[in-house]
């Protein structure tokens, strides 16, 4: 059987215009459709592009990370070369911007293609990647005990900025809110490892490795987490 | 190869301008949207078997999120892949809504008194059911938006938040295993 055959099948087993008004709409139906969208019909201004939000978003997760980094210290800074600033900013920055298109992309149906899984792995593990390659401290003396206060201030970032994010977010029409919630978990928990690469002056490359890219992996994992939370509160409230 | 519910040339500007118009607050674009845009929507419920009983129900709830979200079509946009997107996650809503009231809900000894589906609609379903049973969800959906909404590729698409290459490539598997089944029931009959 030839494709052309088969679309003739699917064409005479898709519904025709019937006496029901159009094409296999119940008249009532569809009177019904619209008296309760005229009802509440106002004008709206459009949501803007998708690079304005997701440029919106950039500001707000700079902002974030650089304002708590100032205020705390920027140690971390000044105890970068040149070259290991070079290698990590822009590292984070377009990490950011992959989290920061996500988001955006979530606020409006139909907005293009989604976040695979190729680019989810690339962030995961080019960040470390990054941090091996700048830092030449192998040292692992402290690990936990210099660890934990990092990741935790680093999540006391990243928790209101996520905060923030949701209210952006907001402004659009979510679809699927665990998607939403991770990629928001993770633009908030890179602006908590920018604050920590600002602040923190430890140049241990595993510390960094593990506990500053940790801060991204929990938010991004209790984003969405959240996200299916609100998903599943959201059906239950329709039952 | 053009199925009847293709898209004309013609349509899909007038849908651009009829969103525009929606978004403004205009209640003749906004009836004729809703009269254009319904019955491709209510196909689309209807050849899927976890929607179909629903089909007016989704149809309606689909409408009412298309109202909410109305500020976040951009305008110039396509607007058919807009509102499927919108109509997929009702349909998966309905879907997810649906397992958790039949894991609560007990079996009665009596069916009640329910109005009777269009027998013409339901044959023609059951009819495409059968095609479709072995189709992976993926394949099936892509099938029913290009074949029975008449969506483009690109259109299913940007619905579908894939690339162009996938949604030719699930179209393809479909095509190929639908050749299969026919030929098989083919020889049989």
């Amino acid at each position: 059987m030839t494709e052309e055959e088969m679309d003739s099948r699917n064409a005479k087993s898709a519904p025709s215009t019937g006496a029901d008004g159009v094409a296999g709409v119940h008249e009532a139906v569809l009177e019904e459709i619209q008296r309760a969208v005229l009802a509440d019909l106002r004008p709206v201004s459009a949501l803007a592009s998708s690079g304005i939000l997701t440029l919106i978003l950039m500001i707000f997760f700079a902002a974030t990370g650089s304002a708590v980094a100032w205020y705390l210290g920027l140690g971390g800074f000044e105890a970068l070369h040149a070259y290991q600033r070079a290698l990590i900013f822009p590292a984070l920055l377009i990490a950011s911007w992959l989290a920061a298109v996500a988001c955006a992309r979530e606020m409006r149906p139909a907005s293009g293609m989604r976040m695979g899984p190729i680019a989810v792995i690339f962030c995961a593990t080019a960040l470390p990647l990054v941090f091996l390659m700048a830092l030449h401290n192998y040292s692992a003396q402290n690990f936990v005990t210099e660890g934990v206060p990092c990741l935790l201030l680093g999540l006391k970032v990243a928790i209101p900025t996520g905060v923030g994010m949701v209210l952006i977010l907001r402004r659009g029409f979510v679809l699927d809110w665990s998607r939403a919630g991770f990629a928001a978990g993770a633009l908030s928990g890179l602006a908590g490892v920018v604050m920590l690469e600002l602040h923190c002056p430890n140049p241990k490359a595993f510390h960094a490795m593990v506990w500053h890219v940790a801060v991204v992996v929990v938010s991004a994992v209790l984003g969405f987490a959240l996200g299916m939370i609100a998903d599943r509160v959201r059906i239950r409230a329709t039952l | 190869m053009p199925a009847p519910t293709a898209p004309d040339p013609e349509y899909s500007p007038g849908l651009k301008l009829l969103m525009r118009g929606y978004q403004q607050a205009d209640d003749k674009a906004a009836k004729a949207l809703i009269e254009q845009v319904s019955p491709r929507l209510r196909r689309y419920f209807w050849f899927q078997a976890f929607t179909r009983r629903f089909a007016d129900d989704l149809l309606q709830e689909t409408w009412m999120r298309v109202h909410r979200a109305r500020h976040t079509y951009r305008p110039g946009a396509a607007v058919l892949p807009w509102i499927f997107a919108i109509a997929r996650y009702t349909a998966l809503d309905h879907y997810r809504r649906t397992r958790r009231v039949e894991l609560r809900e007990m079996q009665v000894e009596e069916m009640p008194d329910c109005p009777a589906p269009e027998a013409e609609f339901l044959r023609e379903a059951h009819e495409m059911d059968k095609m479709l049973a072995d189709l992976p969800e993926g394949q099936r959906e892509v099938l029913v938006m290009l074949k029975v909404s008449g969506m483009s590729l690109e259109e299913v698409a940007l619905a579908t938040s894939s690339s162009i290459g996938s949604v030719k490539q699930r179209a393809h598997r479909a095509y190929t295993k639908l050749r299969d089944v026919l030929a098989v029931g083919g020889r049989r009959g």
